[in-house]
Protein backbone atom coordinates (compact mmCIF):
# COMPACT_ATOMS: atom_id res chain seq x y z
CA UNK A 1 0.00 0.00 0.00
CA UNK A 2 3.25 2.23 0.05
CA UNK A 3 3.66 2.60 -3.62
CA UNK A 4 0.12 3.13 -3.99
CA UNK A 5 0.50 6.10 -1.38
CA UNK A 6 3.41 7.15 -3.19
CA UNK A 7 1.49 6.78 -6.78
CA UNK A 8 -1.42 8.74 -5.63
CA UNK A 9 0.87 11.34 -4.42
CA UNK A 10 2.38 12.06 -7.82
CA UNK A 11 -0.19 11.67 -9.70
CA UNK A 12 -2.28 13.89 -8.28
CA UNK A 13 0.61 16.87 -7.17
CA UNK A 14 -0.31 16.34 -3.61
CA UNK A 15 3.00 18.61 -2.66
CA UNK A 16 2.83 18.52 1.00
CA UNK A 17 1.59 15.04 1.68
CA UNK A 18 4.07 12.66 2.38
CA UNK A 19 2.89 8.53 2.20
CA UNK A 20 2.59 8.24 6.04
CA UNK A 21 0.44 11.05 6.02
CA UNK A 22 -2.13 8.77 4.53
CA UNK A 23 -4.08 6.51 6.92
CA UNK A 24 -4.58 3.12 4.96
CA UNK A 25 -8.17 3.27 5.75
CA UNK A 26 -8.68 7.18 5.91
CA UNK A 27 -11.13 8.33 3.17
CA UNK A 28 -9.85 9.84 0.42
CA UNK A 29 -12.48 12.35 -0.32
CA UNK A 30 -14.39 15.07 1.52
CA UNK A 31 -13.49 15.28 4.79
CA UNK A 32 -10.60 12.78 4.66
CA UNK A 33 -7.62 13.55 2.33
CA UNK A 34 -9.92 16.14 0.49
CA UNK A 35 -9.90 15.16 -2.78
CA UNK A 36 -12.59 15.76 -5.65
CA UNK A 37 -14.04 15.24 -8.83
CA UNK A 38 -11.32 15.64 -11.20
CA UNK A 39 -8.81 13.55 -8.47
CA UNK A 40 -11.66 11.07 -9.06
CA UNK A 41 -10.35 10.86 -12.80
CA UNK A 42 -6.67 10.92 -12.00
CA UNK A 43 -7.22 7.92 -9.60
CA UNK A 44 -9.20 6.52 -13.07
CA UNK A 45 -6.14 7.35 -14.78
CA UNK A 46 -3.85 5.94 -12.43
CA UNK A 47 -5.17 2.58 -12.38
CA UNK A 48 -4.62 2.34 -16.42
CA UNK A 49 -1.20 3.77 -15.95
CA UNK A 50 -0.10 1.61 -13.22
CA UNK A 51 -2.00 -1.91 -13.18
CA UNK A 52 -3.35 -1.96 -16.61
CA UNK A 53 -7.25 -1.92 -15.01
CA UNK A 54 -9.71 -0.07 -16.77
CA UNK A 55 -12.93 0.41 -14.76
CA UNK A 56 -15.83 -1.58 -16.31
CA UNK A 57 -18.21 0.34 -14.10
CA UNK A 58 -18.34 3.74 -13.05
CA UNK A 59 -21.19 2.97 -10.32
CA UNK A 60 -18.58 1.19 -7.95
CA UNK A 61 -16.15 4.38 -8.40
CA UNK A 62 -16.86 5.62 -4.55
CA UNK A 63 -16.96 2.15 -3.36
CA UNK A 64 -13.28 0.99 -4.81
CA UNK A 65 -11.72 5.03 -4.58
CA UNK A 66 -13.28 5.05 -0.55
CA UNK A 67 -9.62 4.60 0.81
CA UNK A 68 -6.19 3.25 -0.36
CA UNK A 69 -7.31 0.11 1.12
CA UNK A 70 -10.27 -0.26 -1.26
CA UNK A 71 -8.36 0.27 -3.88
CA UNK A 72 -5.31 -1.90 -2.65
CA UNK A 73 -7.99 -4.46 -2.74
CA UNK A 74 -9.52 -3.65 -5.58
CA UNK A 75 -6.43 -3.52 -7.77
CA UNK A 76 -5.21 -7.44 -6.18
CA UNK A 77 -8.27 -9.03 -6.82
CA UNK A 78 -8.57 -7.66 -11.01
CA UNK A 79 -5.00 -8.93 -10.82
CA UNK A 80 -5.76 -12.38 -9.18
CA UNK A 81 -8.57 -12.38 -12.26
CA UNK A 82 -7.60 -14.64 -15.13
CA UNK A 83 -6.86 -12.41 -18.79
CA UNK B 1 -13.75 59.81 -21.16
CA UNK B 2 -10.45 59.35 -18.76
CA UNK B 3 -9.08 56.10 -17.34
CA UNK B 4 -7.04 55.36 -14.25
CA UNK B 5 -5.19 52.84 -12.88
CA UNK B 6 -6.42 52.30 -9.24
CA UNK B 7 -3.64 49.03 -8.18
CA UNK B 8 -0.64 47.43 -9.96
CA UNK B 9 0.69 43.78 -9.07
CA UNK B 10 4.14 42.34 -11.09
CA UNK B 11 5.51 39.15 -10.85
CA UNK B 12 8.60 39.49 -12.98
CA UNK B 13 12.04 38.13 -12.92
CA UNK B 14 12.93 41.12 -10.62
CA UNK B 15 12.07 42.02 -7.06
CA UNK B 16 8.66 43.21 -8.25
CA UNK B 17 5.85 41.11 -6.09
CA UNK B 18 7.29 42.00 -2.60
CA UNK B 19 7.04 45.15 0.06
CA UNK B 20 10.49 46.37 -1.04
CA UNK B 21 11.28 49.86 -3.06
CA UNK B 22 10.68 49.81 -6.38
CA UNK B 23 13.28 48.48 -8.31
CA UNK B 24 16.02 48.93 -5.62
CA UNK B 25 18.28 46.68 -7.21
CA UNK B 26 18.63 45.23 -10.02
CA UNK B 27 18.21 40.85 -10.65
CA UNK B 28 21.26 39.89 -12.34
CA UNK B 29 21.90 36.95 -14.38
CA UNK B 30 23.26 35.09 -16.85
CA UNK B 31 22.23 32.81 -19.65
CA UNK B 32 19.54 33.86 -22.46
CA UNK B 33 17.11 32.86 -20.20
CA UNK B 34 15.23 34.32 -16.96
CA UNK B 35 13.22 33.10 -14.63
CA UNK B 36 10.50 34.94 -12.48
CA UNK B 37 10.87 35.73 -9.11
CA UNK B 38 7.74 34.12 -7.74
CA UNK B 39 6.91 34.88 -4.14
CA UNK B 40 4.85 32.90 -1.88
CA UNK B 41 1.70 31.50 -3.24
CA UNK B 42 0.09 30.22 -0.34
CA UNK B 43 -0.53 33.75 0.95
CA UNK B 44 -3.67 34.18 -1.76
CA UNK B 45 -3.99 30.29 -2.83
CA UNK B 46 -5.01 26.90 -0.79
CA UNK B 47 -2.58 24.60 -1.05
CA UNK B 48 -5.37 21.90 -2.06
CA UNK B 49 -5.98 24.51 -5.55
CA UNK B 50 -1.92 25.53 -5.98
CA UNK B 51 -1.23 22.06 -6.50
CA UNK B 52 -3.19 22.20 -9.98
CA UNK B 53 -1.79 25.65 -11.00
CA UNK B 54 0.62 26.18 -13.74
CA UNK B 55 3.45 28.88 -12.87
CA UNK B 56 1.31 31.17 -15.38
CA UNK B 57 -2.00 30.54 -13.52
CA UNK B 58 -0.03 31.26 -10.24
CA UNK B 59 2.05 34.28 -11.75
CA UNK B 60 -1.16 35.97 -13.04
CA UNK B 61 -3.41 34.96 -9.77
CA UNK B 62 -0.28 36.37 -7.72
CA UNK B 63 -0.01 39.77 -9.52
CA UNK B 64 -4.24 40.33 -9.69
CA UNK B 65 -4.34 39.60 -6.40
CA UNK B 66 -1.57 42.61 -5.68
CA UNK B 67 -3.28 44.88 -7.58
CA UNK B 68 -6.26 44.48 -6.56
CA UNK B 69 -4.86 45.12 -2.86
CA UNK B 70 -3.50 48.32 -4.33
CA UNK B 71 -6.93 49.48 -5.73
CA UNK B 72 -8.74 48.55 -2.28
CA UNK B 73 -11.00 46.74 -4.23
CA UNK B 74 -12.10 42.78 -3.97
CA UNK B 75 -14.30 42.29 -6.44
CA UNK B 76 -13.93 43.79 -10.45
CA UNK B 77 -16.78 44.08 -12.57
CA UNK B 78 -14.85 42.49 -15.50
CA UNK B 79 -11.30 40.30 -15.66
CA UNK B 80 -9.87 40.59 -18.96
CA UNK B 81 -6.28 39.20 -19.95
CA UNK B 82 -3.68 38.63 -22.61
CA UNK B 83 -1.47 36.13 -23.09
CA UNK B 84 0.23 34.70 -26.04
CA UNK B 85 1.41 31.38 -25.21
CA UNK B 86 -1.00 30.68 -22.33
CA UNK B 87 -0.85 27.89 -19.73
CA UNK B 88 2.46 26.27 -21.67
CA UNK B 89 3.63 24.02 -18.36
CA UNK B 90 0.67 22.56 -18.48
CA UNK B 91 0.56 21.50 -22.37
CA UNK B 92 4.04 20.37 -21.79
CA UNK B 93 2.56 17.95 -18.95
CA UNK B 94 -0.19 17.39 -21.30
CA UNK B 95 1.47 16.78 -24.38
CA UNK B 96 4.22 14.66 -22.75
CA UNK B 97 2.01 12.29 -21.04
CA UNK B 98 0.46 11.71 -24.58
CA UNK B 99 3.24 10.70 -25.78
CA UNK B 100 4.38 8.37 -22.94
CA UNK B 101 1.12 6.95 -22.18
CA UNK B 102 0.62 6.02 -25.85
CA UNK B 103 -2.42 8.26 -26.34
CA UNK B 104 -4.52 5.84 -23.86
CA UNK B 105 -4.76 7.18 -20.39
CA UNK B 106 -4.57 11.03 -20.22
CA UNK B 107 -4.10 13.43 -16.98
CA UNK B 108 -6.99 15.21 -16.99
CA UNK B 109 -5.64 17.84 -14.30
CA UNK B 110 -3.07 19.38 -17.41
CA UNK B 111 -5.71 19.07 -20.28
CA UNK B 112 -7.94 21.52 -18.12
CA UNK B 113 -5.47 23.62 -17.08
CA UNK B 114 -3.64 24.18 -20.27
CA UNK B 115 -5.81 26.40 -21.88
CA UNK B 116 -4.66 29.70 -22.60
CA UNK B 117 -8.25 31.17 -20.85
CA UNK B 118 -7.33 29.74 -17.31
CA UNK B 119 -5.00 32.68 -16.04
CA UNK B 120 -8.03 34.54 -16.02
CA UNK B 121 -11.05 31.78 -15.43
CA UNK B 122 -9.01 30.75 -11.86
CA UNK B 123 -8.61 34.48 -11.14
CA UNK B 124 -12.34 34.54 -11.45
CA UNK B 125 -12.88 31.22 -9.40
CA UNK B 126 -11.09 32.66 -6.54
CA UNK B 127 -12.64 36.04 -6.80
CA UNK B 128 -15.93 34.25 -6.91
CA UNK B 129 -16.17 36.83 -9.76
CA UNK B 130 -19.12 35.83 -12.53
CA UNK B 131 -18.70 39.14 -14.12
CA UNK B 132 -17.36 39.20 -18.27
CA UNK B 133 -14.28 37.23 -18.03
CA UNK B 134 -12.12 37.25 -21.59
CA UNK B 135 -8.68 36.45 -22.84
CA UNK B 136 -6.69 37.92 -25.94
CA UNK B 137 -4.15 35.96 -27.69
CA UNK B 138 -3.08 38.00 -30.32
CA UNK B 139 1.05 36.78 -29.96
CA UNK B 140 2.57 40.66 -29.42
CA UNK B 141 -0.65 42.15 -29.65
CA UNK B 142 -1.93 40.01 -26.79
CA UNK B 143 -1.66 42.75 -23.63
CA UNK B 144 -2.58 45.56 -25.93
CA UNK B 145 -5.92 44.09 -26.95
CA UNK B 146 -6.78 43.09 -23.28
CA UNK B 147 -6.15 46.72 -22.68
CA UNK B 148 -8.09 47.84 -25.70
CA UNK B 149 -11.22 45.81 -24.30
CA UNK B 150 -11.09 47.62 -21.09
CA UNK B 151 -10.79 50.83 -22.24
CA UNK B 152 -14.01 50.00 -24.68
CA UNK B 153 -16.57 48.51 -21.98
CA UNK B 154 -14.99 51.68 -19.08
CA UNK B 155 -15.88 54.09 -22.08
CA UNK B 156 -19.29 52.28 -22.48
CA UNK B 157 -20.12 52.71 -18.93
CA UNK B 158 -20.65 49.04 -18.14
CA UNK B 159 -18.36 48.64 -15.27
CA UNK B 160 -16.66 50.86 -13.22
CA UNK B 161 -13.57 48.60 -12.44
CA UNK B 162 -11.23 46.24 -14.40
CA UNK B 163 -8.86 43.73 -13.87
CA UNK B 164 -6.75 43.34 -16.95
CA UNK B 165 -3.43 42.25 -17.29
CA UNK B 166 -0.56 40.18 -19.58
CA UNK B 167 1.19 37.03 -18.82
CA UNK B 168 3.73 34.80 -20.37
CA UNK B 169 5.63 32.02 -18.92
CA UNK B 170 8.31 29.92 -20.58
CA UNK B 171 9.11 25.98 -19.98
CA UNK B 172 12.05 24.08 -20.81
CA UNK B 173 9.96 22.84 -23.77
CA UNK B 174 9.19 26.19 -25.03
CA UNK B 175 12.78 27.52 -24.67
CA UNK B 176 14.43 24.56 -26.39
CA UNK B 177 12.05 25.16 -29.51
CA UNK B 178 11.94 29.36 -29.23
CA UNK B 179 16.08 28.64 -29.26
CA UNK B 180 15.46 26.48 -32.75
CA UNK B 181 13.76 29.92 -34.39
CA UNK B 182 16.90 31.46 -33.54
CA UNK B 183 15.24 33.87 -31.49
CA UNK B 184 17.89 33.91 -28.13
CA UNK B 185 21.50 34.76 -27.92
CA UNK B 186 23.67 31.88 -28.51
CA UNK B 187 27.06 33.36 -26.87
CA UNK B 188 27.27 34.07 -23.03
CA UNK B 189 25.31 36.92 -22.25
CA UNK B 190 24.50 39.03 -18.89
CA UNK B 191 21.05 40.35 -19.20
CA UNK B 192 22.16 43.91 -17.31
CA UNK B 193 24.36 44.20 -20.61
CA UNK B 194 21.95 42.96 -23.17
CA UNK B 195 20.58 46.32 -24.03
CA UNK B 196 24.56 47.61 -25.45
CA UNK B 197 25.11 44.06 -27.51
CA UNK B 198 25.36 44.39 -30.86
CA UNK B 199 24.77 40.79 -31.93
CA UNK B 200 21.64 38.62 -33.35
CA UNK B 201 19.02 37.42 -30.80
CA UNK B 202 17.60 38.51 -27.08
CA UNK B 203 17.12 36.48 -23.78
CA UNK B 204 13.77 35.07 -23.01
CA UNK B 205 11.91 36.39 -20.39
CA UNK B 206 8.45 35.94 -18.80
CA UNK B 207 5.95 37.17 -16.01
CA UNK B 208 2.63 38.36 -14.95
CA UNK B 209 1.27 42.19 -14.67
CA UNK B 210 -2.01 43.26 -13.62
CA UNK B 211 -3.91 46.77 -13.26
CA UNK B 212 -7.23 48.03 -11.87
CA UNK B 213 -8.70 50.17 -14.40
CA UNK B 214 -10.91 52.76 -13.08
CA UNK B 215 -13.61 55.02 -14.86
CA UNK B 216 -13.33 57.44 -11.62
CA UNK B 217 -10.20 59.26 -10.29
CA UNK B 218 -9.77 58.09 -6.99
CA UNK B 219 -7.21 58.89 -4.06
CA UNK B 220 -5.72 55.38 -5.43
CA UNK B 221 -5.38 56.19 -8.78
CA UNK B 222 -1.68 56.20 -9.95
CA UNK B 223 -1.41 57.33 -13.39
CA UNK B 224 -3.91 57.96 -16.46
CA UNK B 225 -3.95 55.16 -19.32
CA UNK B 226 -4.47 57.88 -21.85
CA UNK B 227 -4.08 56.22 -25.21
CA UNK B 228 -2.96 52.71 -26.87
CA UNK B 229 -2.60 51.77 -30.46
CA UNK B 230 -1.51 48.87 -32.60
CA UNK B 231 0.36 49.05 -35.56
CA UNK B 232 0.44 45.86 -37.60
CA UNK B 233 3.16 45.28 -40.17
CA UNK B 234 3.48 48.73 -41.53
CA UNK B 235 5.24 48.65 -45.12
CA UNK B 236 7.41 51.50 -44.36
CA UNK B 237 9.75 53.29 -41.69
CA UNK B 238 7.54 56.23 -43.31
CA UNK B 239 4.17 54.46 -42.67
CA UNK B 240 5.20 53.87 -38.84
CA UNK B 241 6.05 57.54 -38.07
CA UNK B 242 3.68 58.63 -39.73
CA UNK B 243 1.31 56.35 -37.51
CA UNK B 244 3.31 57.24 -34.26
CA UNK B 245 2.60 60.55 -35.33
CA UNK B 246 -0.76 60.64 -35.77
CA UNK B 247 -1.69 58.85 -32.30
CA UNK B 248 0.36 61.86 -30.59
CA UNK B 249 -1.97 64.40 -32.41
CA UNK B 250 -4.75 62.52 -31.22
CA UNK B 251 -3.82 63.22 -27.90
CA UNK B 252 -3.31 66.77 -28.54
CA UNK B 253 0.83 66.34 -27.99
CA UNK B 254 4.00 67.18 -29.43
CA UNK B 255 6.86 64.77 -28.94
CA UNK B 256 8.44 67.15 -26.57
CA UNK B 257 5.49 66.73 -24.37
CA UNK B 258 6.64 63.21 -23.71
CA UNK B 259 8.52 63.17 -20.65
CA UNK B 260 10.21 59.52 -21.03
CA UNK B 261 10.13 57.33 -23.90
CA UNK B 262 10.23 53.78 -22.51
CA UNK B 263 11.11 51.77 -25.84
CA UNK B 264 11.29 47.47 -26.22
CA UNK B 265 14.93 47.46 -27.05
CA UNK B 266 15.83 43.72 -26.49
CA UNK B 267 19.79 43.52 -27.68
CA UNK B 268 19.45 41.91 -31.37
CA UNK B 269 21.26 43.69 -33.27
CA UNK B 270 18.58 43.69 -36.12
CA UNK B 271 15.75 45.13 -34.11
CA UNK B 272 17.79 47.64 -32.62
CA UNK B 273 18.03 50.43 -35.23
CA UNK B 274 14.04 50.03 -35.51
CA UNK B 275 13.73 52.26 -31.84
CA UNK B 276 17.23 53.66 -32.55
CA UNK B 277 15.30 55.28 -35.56
CA UNK B 278 11.92 56.25 -33.37
CA UNK B 279 13.90 57.69 -30.61
CA UNK B 280 16.17 59.69 -32.83
CA UNK B 281 13.86 61.06 -35.66
CA UNK B 282 10.73 61.31 -33.82
CA UNK B 283 12.05 62.04 -30.00
CA UNK B 284 15.01 64.19 -30.50
CA UNK B 285 14.84 65.40 -26.84
CA UNK B 286 13.06 62.83 -25.11
CA UNK B 287 14.91 60.83 -22.32
CA UNK B 288 14.93 56.96 -23.53
CA UNK B 289 14.75 54.05 -21.26
CA UNK B 290 14.54 50.13 -21.57
CA UNK B 291 13.08 47.39 -19.84
CA UNK B 292 13.77 44.23 -21.66
CA UNK B 293 16.99 43.79 -19.66
CA UNK B 294 14.45 43.40 -16.84
CA UNK B 295 12.44 41.05 -17.53
CA UNK B 296 13.46 39.88 -21.01
CA UNK B 297 11.75 39.43 -24.29
CA UNK B 298 8.24 37.24 -24.48
CA UNK B 299 4.77 38.59 -26.29
CA UNK B 300 3.54 40.42 -23.54
CA UNK B 301 6.43 42.21 -22.12
CA UNK B 302 4.51 45.39 -22.56
CA UNK B 303 2.61 45.10 -19.36
CA UNK B 304 5.83 44.99 -17.70
CA UNK B 305 6.89 48.31 -19.05
CA UNK B 306 3.45 49.42 -18.18
CA UNK B 307 3.64 48.25 -14.57
CA UNK B 308 7.29 50.01 -15.16
CA UNK B 309 5.87 53.46 -16.64
CA UNK B 310 3.11 53.54 -13.96
CA UNK B 311 5.23 53.14 -11.00
CA UNK B 312 7.47 55.73 -12.55
CA UNK B 313 4.97 58.31 -12.65
CA UNK B 314 3.42 57.26 -9.01
CA UNK B 315 6.92 57.57 -7.55
CA UNK B 316 7.74 60.53 -9.85
CA UNK B 317 11.41 58.95 -10.52
CA UNK B 318 12.84 56.67 -13.28
CA UNK B 319 15.55 54.49 -11.76
CA UNK B 320 19.23 55.24 -13.71
CA UNK B 321 19.76 51.86 -14.72
CA UNK B 322 16.83 51.87 -16.97
CA UNK B 323 17.89 55.03 -18.89
CA UNK B 324 18.96 54.19 -22.02
CA UNK B 325 20.43 57.56 -23.24
CA UNK B 326 19.50 61.52 -22.09
CA UNK B 327 18.89 62.24 -18.40
CA UNK B 328 16.76 61.08 -16.11
CA UNK B 329 13.30 64.00 -16.51
CA UNK B 330 13.58 66.86 -14.50
CA UNK B 331 9.49 66.56 -14.26
CA UNK B 332 7.85 63.37 -15.21
CA UNK B 333 4.09 64.10 -16.61
CA UNK B 334 3.44 61.50 -19.36
CA UNK B 335 5.32 58.84 -20.11
CA UNK B 336 4.86 56.59 -23.87
CA UNK B 337 5.49 53.22 -24.25
CA UNK B 338 7.03 51.90 -27.87
CA UNK B 339 7.28 48.22 -28.66
CA UNK B 340 8.05 45.85 -31.84
CA UNK B 341 7.79 42.38 -31.15
CA UNK B 342 9.45 40.78 -33.73
CA UNK B 343 9.78 43.22 -36.28
CA UNK B 344 6.08 43.63 -36.83
CA UNK B 345 3.67 44.21 -33.97
CA UNK B 346 4.12 47.99 -32.81
CA UNK B 347 2.53 48.89 -30.02
CA UNK B 348 2.11 52.29 -28.45
CA UNK B 349 0.65 52.79 -24.47
CA UNK B 350 0.53 56.44 -23.31
CA UNK B 351 0.30 56.86 -19.80
CA UNK B 352 0.12 60.84 -17.69
CA UNK B 353 0.10 61.66 -14.09
CA UNK B 354 -3.62 61.22 -12.90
Amino acid sequence: MADLKSQIIEQLNLQEVKPEDIGDDQPLFKDGLGLDSIDALELIVLLQQHYSIRLANPDQGPEIFYSVRTMATYITAQQKQPG
Amino acid sequence: MKIYIQGTGCVSPQQTAGAGPFLASIQEYEGNRLAAVEPDYKQWVEPNMLRRMGRAVKMGVAAARLSLQQAGITLPDAIITGTAYGCLQDTGVFLSKMVTGQEKALSPTAFIQSTHNTVSGQIGLLLSCHAYNNTFVHKGFSFESALLDSMMILQEGAVQQVLAGGVDEITDHSHTILSRFGLYKQEPVRNTSLLQSATHGTIAGEGAAFFVLGAAKSPQSIAQLAGLTTIYKPVSTEERDAAIQGFLATHGLRSADIDLLICGHNGNVEENDTYAQVAQTLFPQTTVAGFKHLCGEYPTATAFAAWMAAEILKQQQAPQDIILSGSAPEKLDRILIYNCYQGTHHSLILLSKP
